[in-house]
């Protein structure tokens, strides 16, 4: 290191606002005055405005082709979960069939067709059940998911309760790498997944069933019972 | 009517907050290499600093429509990029390293973020090498600070509002910044002679 020590009082500010460019014209014929008097002194500020130089010089980073496309992607509007089903509707698809692929299909029609049928007497048949209330039957019942992501920073729950919109549920860290949240919900059956970090779409792993959805991933389904079809 | 390139930022912005797609295309792709410039003498030039400018801008598009004009667009961009940064830093060295740093000390505890490979500093050249590991290797407080001021050229009335540290604050963290890679660097002809 230069032995420059800081030199008489008040060289350091002047330096400092000379690199700045804050010095008034009487600052500035101080300043040169010092440096022609002090060795050490003008050794430093020259040093300094060395180091400015090449700072100045320093590449910019160079920008990847795909930065922008991917921000974009990042922030692309997902799909409510309407759109997804209109779109999987509509969308043209070519049906490859053969003989013994037609004939295993009229197979399962046909014994779906007796299996409704015996069940449709079956039920005509049995007295009903006692039958909850209305209230009770479509009552919201508080389900808890949980995840285990220890890398992540957040993670949130996207699914058809929440119009696919991953940033009305986040999820709350629990334990070591465990997330958490509880929403309410009333009996149905509902597809979601999880959303890491704002950008990785996972199924549920603990999910009991998971579903094609369309778009080559799996979505978890989740199968909400109210009180009293759980106890049936 | 479409914006072009040629719109200003605020223009941008609005058009961005009713929706319009393509102007915040615009808006990212005029301030990519900023924002790229502060996360990678920030974080290093690993993999994190893309992905930290990229999560700046998702974050910045989250954010849009509470975006009152307060400050410029590029100051505000800034800012998150900034604190992007910081949770990186604080996530790397949990424990280890204060990023209130202030001590000169700072400069031996942060070891640089790259590996000293001979291909880079061919590519690169020796002099901007070290310096680019020098910068890294200063306290974050004082890098963000020297970052802004030397690399990105803002003045400290912007950093201050940035930073959200005074001014006076400001100038003394960029004073002990350049006067620590003065040392750093001294062995080398091009910054010491």
């Amino acid at each position: 290191m230069r032995d420059h020590e800081m030199n008489p009082a008040g060289s350091d500010e002047l330096v400092q606002r000379y690199l700045d460019q804050e010095l008034s014209g009487d600052e500035r014929v101080q300043l040169l005055v010092r440096l022609g008097r002090d060795h050490a002194l003008r050794e430093h500020v020259i040093d300094l405005e060395k180091l400015m130089l090449e700072v100045r010089r320093l590449p910019r980073p160079m920008v990847p082709d795909t930065f922008v496309a991917r921000v974009m992607d990042l922030t692309a509007p997902t799909p409510a979960a309407w759109r997804r089903v209109f779109d999987v509707l509509w969308t043209p698809h070519a049906l490859h069939w053969n003989l013994a692929g037609a004939t295993a299909a009229l197979a399962l029609l046909v014994a779906g067709a007796l299996v409704s049928r015996e069940l449709f007497w079956q039920r005509a048949s049995t007295p009903a059940p006692a039958v909850a209330t209305a209230l009770d039957a479509s009552a919201p019942v508080l389900v808890r998911l949980v995840v285990v992501q220890p890398d992540a920073t957040t993670v949130e729950l996207a699914g058809d309760f929440n119009g696919w919109d991953p940033r009305r549920t986040p999820l709350e860290q629990t334990t070591s790498g465990a997330w958490a949240v509880t929403i309410p919900l009333e009996p149905g059956r509902y597809e979601y997944m999880f959303v890491v970090d704002g950008k990785q779409w996972i199924a549920d792993p603990f999910a009991v069933e998971q579903s094609d959805d369309g778009f080559g991933s799996r979505n978890a389904v989740l199968d909400v019972r109210s009180p009293a079809e759980a106890s049936l | 009517m479409a914006l072009d390139g040629a719109a200003d930022d605020a223009a941008l912005v609005r058009a961005s907050q009713r929706g319009d797609r393509d102007a915040f295309g615009i808006l990212v792709s005029r301030h990519a290499t900023s924002v790229l410039s502060v996360t990678t003498r920030m974080l290093g030039p690993t993999a994190d600093a893309e992905d930290v400018a990229q999560e700046a801008f998702v974050a910045a598009y989250k954010a849009l429509h509470g975006f009152q004009f307060e400050a410029k667009f590029s100051t505000w961009l800034y800012r998150i990029a900034v604190n992007k940064c910081t949770d990186v830093l604080r996530a790397r060295r949990p424990g280890t390293v204060s990023l209130d740093a202030t001590d000169e000390d700072g400069v031996t505890s942060w070891e640089p973020a790259d590996e000293d490979t001979p291909h880079r500093a061919l590519e690169q050249g020796e002099l901007a090498w070290e310096l680019d590991q020098g910068i890294q290797a200063l306290p974050p407080l004082y890098r963000e600070s020297f970052v802004l001021r030397h690399i990105e050229g803002l003045g400290y009335d912007e950093m201050s509002t940035i930073l959200g540290v005074h001014r006076d604050t400001l100038k003394m963290r960029v004073y002990k910044a350049r006067n620590i890679l003065c040392q750093s660097l001294a062995h080398l002809d091009g910054v010491r002679r």
